[in-house]
Parts: C-alpha cells; structure tokens; sequence
C-alpha cells in the first residue's frame, strides 16, 4: 500500500514538476532515535521529503523538513525559497535541540548555494556538515563516517533525469495546447501533442551525444541583444531543421506535399521549439542559452586570501576544485565544467572567490550571498553602477584637490 | 528561471487580486492606533505595506523579512515616500528574534506573515514577541484566516479558487490561511482587545496585550 501510494506521488508529480508543492514542515523521528542519532535536513517539497523518507527507512535518525515554499532543495536555495532562515528556524523552533547530544545537522549539497553554513553556526551553534547529492548515497555516507566520496559530490543528468526534465516540460505545455486547440482546430489535436511531446524527448535523451558541441567559450555569430536570435543558431535550430526535414519526407511519403502545410507544421513545430527553449538556465541540459547575459560568468579564485579550507572542495556538484592541503591552497582545473551555481563562492570563509562576467564586472561573495542567482544580470550591471559612481565621486574629489588647471 | 526570479516584483499586484482589495482598508484600520515617536517592529515586512503605514504616522518602525528582494522595493518604497529616515529593513526571520532586546517595542505587528509559519514557528515567534514588547504594548495581527463553518468554507473556496489560479500565473504569488490564531495568541500570554473576521471569516484583524 506504501509503495503504491509512493509510485502514485512520484508520478503525479513528475508530470506537474514545474510547480511548487509544499508539505509540512517541522521534525519528524525515523525509527528509534537517540541522542546521537544523526540530523537531516531538507526543504519542503512534498516528492523530496517522500523521496529522502524512503531513503532514511532503516536509519535511526531525526528529519527535519525546512520551509522552502515548496520548491525543491536546489532550485529552492539558488533563487532565494530555500535560506538560512529557513534552517535556523526549524533548528531552533522544532524542539531537536533537547533531544540531541549532539550539534552535527545534515544538509544536501546542493543546498550550498543558497545556504549559508557559517551564519547558521553564528546564529545557532549548529554544524552544516554537507551531505551527498542524491538520497540514495545516504547509506553509504553514515556508512563512511559521514564523509563524501568524488562521485557523491556530483550531479550527474542520468537518462532516468533527463526523461523527467523532458515530462516537466511537456506535460503543462501538452495540457494547455489540447485545452486551446479542443475549441479551435481540432484535427491538430493528436499531432501538435506528439510534436510537444517528441521534441523534449529528443533534446532530453539525446544529451550526451550532442553536449560536447555546445562550447559556452565560442560566441558564435550573434552578439547582445541578437544573440537571442543567433543562439538558435546551436541546437534548437537543428532540431528545427530536423523536424522541417521530416515533415518534407512524410508528406512526400504521402503524397500531400504543399507550401500550406510545411508552412503551418513548419510554424508549430517553431513554437514548439521556441517555448521549450525559452528558459533554459539550469532547467535544460543546453546550460549556457542565449537569453542570459549571465552566462559567460566565470568563477576567479583569489589566490592572495585563498588558505586552503577546501569548502569549495566539498560543495562543487561538478568537482572543479583540486585542495593542496599542503601549501594550503585550491586550484580550479575543471573550470570548463563549472556550471556556475555559486554554491563556492558561498560557502568560501575567506571571500576567496567571485564572479566575473567576459567585461570584466565582478560580482563580489556579499552580492551572491543575498541575492543569490536571482536577476543575476541586473546585480552586474548595479554593482558596475557602484564602483563606477564610486570612482567618479573619487575622480571628482581629486580634481577638486588639484584644483582647475588654469 | 526568470519568471520566478522576477516574481517579487509583482508580489503586491498578486496581494491586491486575491485579497480584492480589503488589505489597504484592514491595514489602514490596524495602524489607526499607532502614534509619532512609538518603537514598532513589523515582522514579515514583505513590500512594507504596513511598515511605511507606521513610519508616516511618525513612529519609528524597524521591518524585517527573509526575503532580500522584497525588503529592497521595500527600501525603495521608503526613499520615495520620504519616510526612510523613520524605518530600518532587516533579513530576518523569526527565529531569529532573540537576538532583539526585551521590552524594546511599543508594537508588534504582522500583516499576512503568520499564516505563512508553522506551528511551531508561531508558537515560538509569539513568545519572543511578548518577551520583546514593552508591558502594556501591543500585538497586532492581519491575516487570511479558514472559515469555520462548511457553508462558509464552501463560500470561500468557491471565490477563491479561480482568484489563486489567476494570481498564481500572473504574479506567482500565493497566500495561506493561519489557523486558531486567537487562541494560540492566548495561549502565549496574551490579552485579547478585539478580534474582527469578515463575513465569509476567510481575514482577521487581531489586537492583542501584553499584560
């Protein structure tokens, strides 16, 4: 009955995976816990806490479920629903303080992009210590003393991911184009359904055999405002192209060749692309689109006020970070994989790093921290406006000193 | 993505469609009490509806919140109605209440916060409150509340229903309902002035005291 009751909520919100679904926050006990039992903590999104709970089954330990608006842990903590309010509020207000011995609290890593595990310390007295990415790496987390392997600390975008990033986008867009075209066109019905349905599928799944080409350092033809346009120039435009060429093979094939229906399949399958091309940061596996000026950011490492701690070591989902715990110091070798969460620039106690757009604008730790990726661009452009009027104001006073020339 | 990040931005329309409007007339009758020179402390300051309402009384309000982007329109909102000498945003939640000094503030309101706590939170947000108040200060309350009764919860989700869906898509904006609000509040120490609900019973306007 559980497990029916779990495949019926995974579906249900599989499909409707684009809205938030809250559940109910606060601390709830998984078998017999102790007073050193370990402590988890995730956010509020009703098919995370089943997921993890599920996982949890057979460990004697504390869960405690976080506000985060219903949002999942990653989402959740890079666009600001998931904060460190959140995690200081159920730490100090469930009751888990009386009945531990302890002030070790699990988080998942990828909440280390919203999160901030040296204000919770400050605020509570509570250890972040950063758990694996998936769930499922629980077990073999206690199992090794509550330490990470490489492979625990990355996202990876398995097929099973990807076929449910692909029904995320689908499913809404096939429900509101069956309830428009029902009244208006209905012999489209079927096709515009296999069409928005195919296409996620086939930019989804086919991932890996075309992610090598999508180089985020080639500019390509377009620039600024236009980049929208030309940026389809990589691979929605391909598949455009594919899906223009198979409309001209079948309708050959049935002998119903006319510029009135490429046209109007031509046109739909555009949309179709369009729409689920549209919003593609973090979303989509085509990671750097051409609507976010945010997407040449570069992580810059200060070697000057880098010690060596090794938190971007632990909280990096694409393992860029090398720590020599000898000469105290990190490298970023896998920079090319970085896919610019944050979560580094974060977690760092020493302010080591920052963003860095290709015109030389930083985006310094304070910036990240409050406002997380949220209007990633307008931050930029604001803190290029502060130091700007900062050294006109110094420029100014300078010129007053010297006084006119004449 | 953008449109959710966008998202506080349009929070007050979102407010206006599903609150139809009585949130300007609830805030302006809980705020009649506030007088110039009075420490208020609003929690859950949001776009600051109710903390620039008490800094143009003359008080000095202190608003906090957890979310940043809606405490920077708020800030915005205050240069522009020239009352920012008058208010201090703060990220905060209210967990972090201790941290404020005990009897510091005539008054403690919340408009639309509480609703969005746990019972726990609650429970423990208003035992800080009462710490914090001066004695005889009070506590004021505006929120969405859940009928009592089937006809009234019928009533209520029947006007509701379609007013969430709109707002959701258009402003992605959502509000939830607090439950046995008085009664916490009593629970917590406190003396009920006066407690108001609207016809359906789906708003409540509380005062309470500090004794």
């Amino acid at each position: 009955m559980t497990l029916l009751n779990y495949i019926v909520v995974n579906i249900i919100e599989t499909l409707l995976r684009v809205l938030p679904i809250p559940c109910k926050k606060g601390m709830t006990k998984i078998g017999k816990p102790n007073r050193m039992s370990p402590v988890f903590l995730t956010c509020n999104y009703h098919l995370t806490v089943k997921r993890v709970k599920r996982t949890l089954h057979g460990i004697d330990c504390y869960l405690l479920v976080a506000n985060s608006n219903g949002h999942n842990v990653w989402c959740g903590a890079t666009g600001g629903h998931f904060t460190s309010h959140d995690v200081i509020s159920v730490l100090k207000t469930s009751g888990i303080e009386k009945l531990v011995g302890h002030n070790n609290v699990i988080l998942p890593q990828l909440a280390a992009t919203g999160i901030e595990a040296k204000y919770i310390q400050k605020k509570t007295g509570w250890k972040v210590i950063w758990g694996p990415v998936y769930a499922k790496d629980i077990q073999a987390f206690i199992e090794n003393n509550l330490k990470k392997t490489i492979e625990m600390r990355e996202v990876r975008f398995s097929l099973v991911q990807r076929i449910e990033m692909a029904i995320m986008w689908a499913f809404p867009f096939s429900i509101i184009a069956s309830l428009i075209t029902i009244y208006f066109w209905l012999e489209v019905l079927l096709p515009l359904n296999e069409l928005i349905w195919g296409l996620p599928f086939i930019i989804f799944v086919s991932f890996p055999f075309y992610s090598k080409w999508l180089n985020p350092k080639k500019k390509g033809i377009g620039f600024s405002k236009y980049t929208v346009i030309f940026d389809f120039a990589r691979m929605p435009l391909i598949l455009w192209g594919l899906s223009l060429f198979c409309l001209f093979g079948f309708s050959i094939m049935t002998n119903a060749l006319s510029w009135e229906f490429i046209f109007r399949w031509g046109f739909l399958s555009f949309i179709v692309i369009l729409i689920i091309s549209l919003d593609l940061m973090g979303s989509t596996p085509i990671l750097k689109s051409g609507l976010h000026e945010d997407r040449f950011l570069k992580v810059v490492l200060d070697e000057r006020k880098c010690k060596g701690a090794g938190f971007c070591e632990q909280v990096c989902p694409k393992n860029c970070y090398e720590v020599n715990k000898k000469q105290h110091i990190a490298t970023i070798p896998g920079a090319e994989k970085c896919v610019q969460c944050g979560a580094c620039i974060v977690q760092c106690p020493f302010d080591a790093l920052y963003f860095m757009s290709p015109k030389d604008e930083r985006l310094p730790p304070a910036t990240v921290r409050t406002f997380k990726l949220n209007l990633i661009g307008k931050r930029l452009k604001e803190t290029e406006q502060n130091v700007r009027s900062l050294e006109e104001k110094v420029s100014f006073e300078g010129h007053q000193r010297i006084g006119h020339p004449r | 993505m953008k449109v959710l990040e966008s998202a506080p931005d349009r929070y007050d329309a979102g407010i206006r469609i599903l609150t139809l409007g009585k949130l300007d007339k609830a805030y302006d009758r809980l705020t009649s009490c506030i007088k110039s020179g009075q420490k208020v402390l609003d929690i859950g300051c949001g776009t600051g509806a109710l903390t620039l309402r008490a800094a143009q009384k003359g008080a000095s309000v202190k608003g906090i919140d957890v979310n940043v982007q809606m405490i920077e329109i708020a800030q915005k909102r205050a240069i522009k109605m020239k009352v920012a000498q008058n208010v201090e945003f703060c990220e905060m939640g209210v967990a972090e209440l201790d941290s404020e000094k005990s009897e510091n503030y005539d008054i403690v309101m919340s408009g639309l916060c509480f609703s969005e706590l746990s019972e726990d939170e609650l429970i423990y947000a208003l035992k800080e409150v009462k710490r914090i108040l001066k004695p005889k200060g009070l506590l004021l309350v505006a929120d969405e509340a859940r009928p009592d009764s089937l006809s009234k919860k019928m009533l209520n989700w029947l006007i509701k229903f379609p007013l969430v869906i709109i707002t959701y898509i258009l402003t992605q904006t959502t509000t939830k309902a607090v439950e046995n609000l008085p009664e916490t509040t009593e629970k917590a120490g406190f003396l009920i002035e006066s407690v108001g609900l609207n016809k359906i019973g789906n708003f409540i306007e509380l005062i309470g005291k500090k004794l």
